[in-house]
């Protein structure tokens, strides 16, 4: 039978804590049909600009189009990897550099899929949600918009 | 036929705006409302964007219906 899976809230205001993602590791032990789970985490980089270097990130989003798409990509996850279970959390607002702004987070009976339904989750999220990043240059209030390769 | 258009990003610093309600004519597609876009907005000629129509990525060819709500939305940074 065909698993629904619920729209799960993804955003959430300012960095994601180190604090969370544990409490997000502890609270899978008591599924023991896992045996591997593959984490993501996606840290702001202190890029170099031409008047300075990134002091973080201020992201925002088109959020009912980017729910939509956040839900799409992980029923195909699930259709094409066998998970058992996924969690994605983006940051909104500022994210200062060396925290995180992307919790990705699958569990699967075996290795193998956990990789690989990782690396396909970031990837659709870069390229196909539509949130928008400012990077924060310097503390003089300059910016550049980023742009994902 | 109205249209409820939303900016994005560099976008909305470029209309000054983060939505407005759009007049056009009931036989608009994308690329023609694209060129109305630009016409009202030179600056965007020089920018990447892509168009949503009712939240979906639509290429000119794309009618738009009454109602519709369209978002402008330049490159993504997700990640």
């Amino acid at each position: 039978m065909e698993k629904v899976h619920k729209p799960k809230k993804v955003f959430v205001q300012g960095p994601i804590s180190p604090d969370f993602v544990s409490k997000s590791i502890a609270s899978h032990q008591s599924k023991t049909n896992i045996g591997a789970h593959a984490i993501f985490l996606g840290q702001i980089r202190a890029d170099k600009k031409e008047t300075g270097l990134v002091s973080g990130i201020e992201y925002t989003a088109y959020e009912e189009m980017a729910e939509q798409l956040f839900h799409e990509i992980r029923e195909a996850a699930f259709a094409k990897f066998e998970l058992s279970c996924m969690h994605i959390y983006h940051s909104l607002g500022v994210v200062p550099t060396g925290e995180i702004s992307l919790f990705v987070f699958v569990s699967s009976p075996h290795r193998r899929a956990a990789f690989e339904a990782s690396e396909y989750i970031v990837e659709e999220i870069k390229a196909n949600v539509p949130i928008f990043g400012k990077e924060l240059v310097g503390e003089g209030g300059e910016y550049v918009w980023k742009e994902n390769k | 036929m109205s249209l409820h258009v939303m900016y994005y990003g560099m976008l909305a610093e470029i209309t000054g705006l983060a939505e407005e309600v759009w007049v056009g004519d009931s036989q608009l597609t994308v690329g023609g409302f694209r060129n109305q876009l630009l016409d009202k907005y030179p600056a965007m000629r020089e920018k990447k964007f892509k168009v949503a129509v009712n939240q979906k990525i639509s290429e000119d060819f794309v009618p738009i219906d009454a109602q519709s709500e369209i978002a402008l939305l330049p490159p993504f940074a997700g990640g």
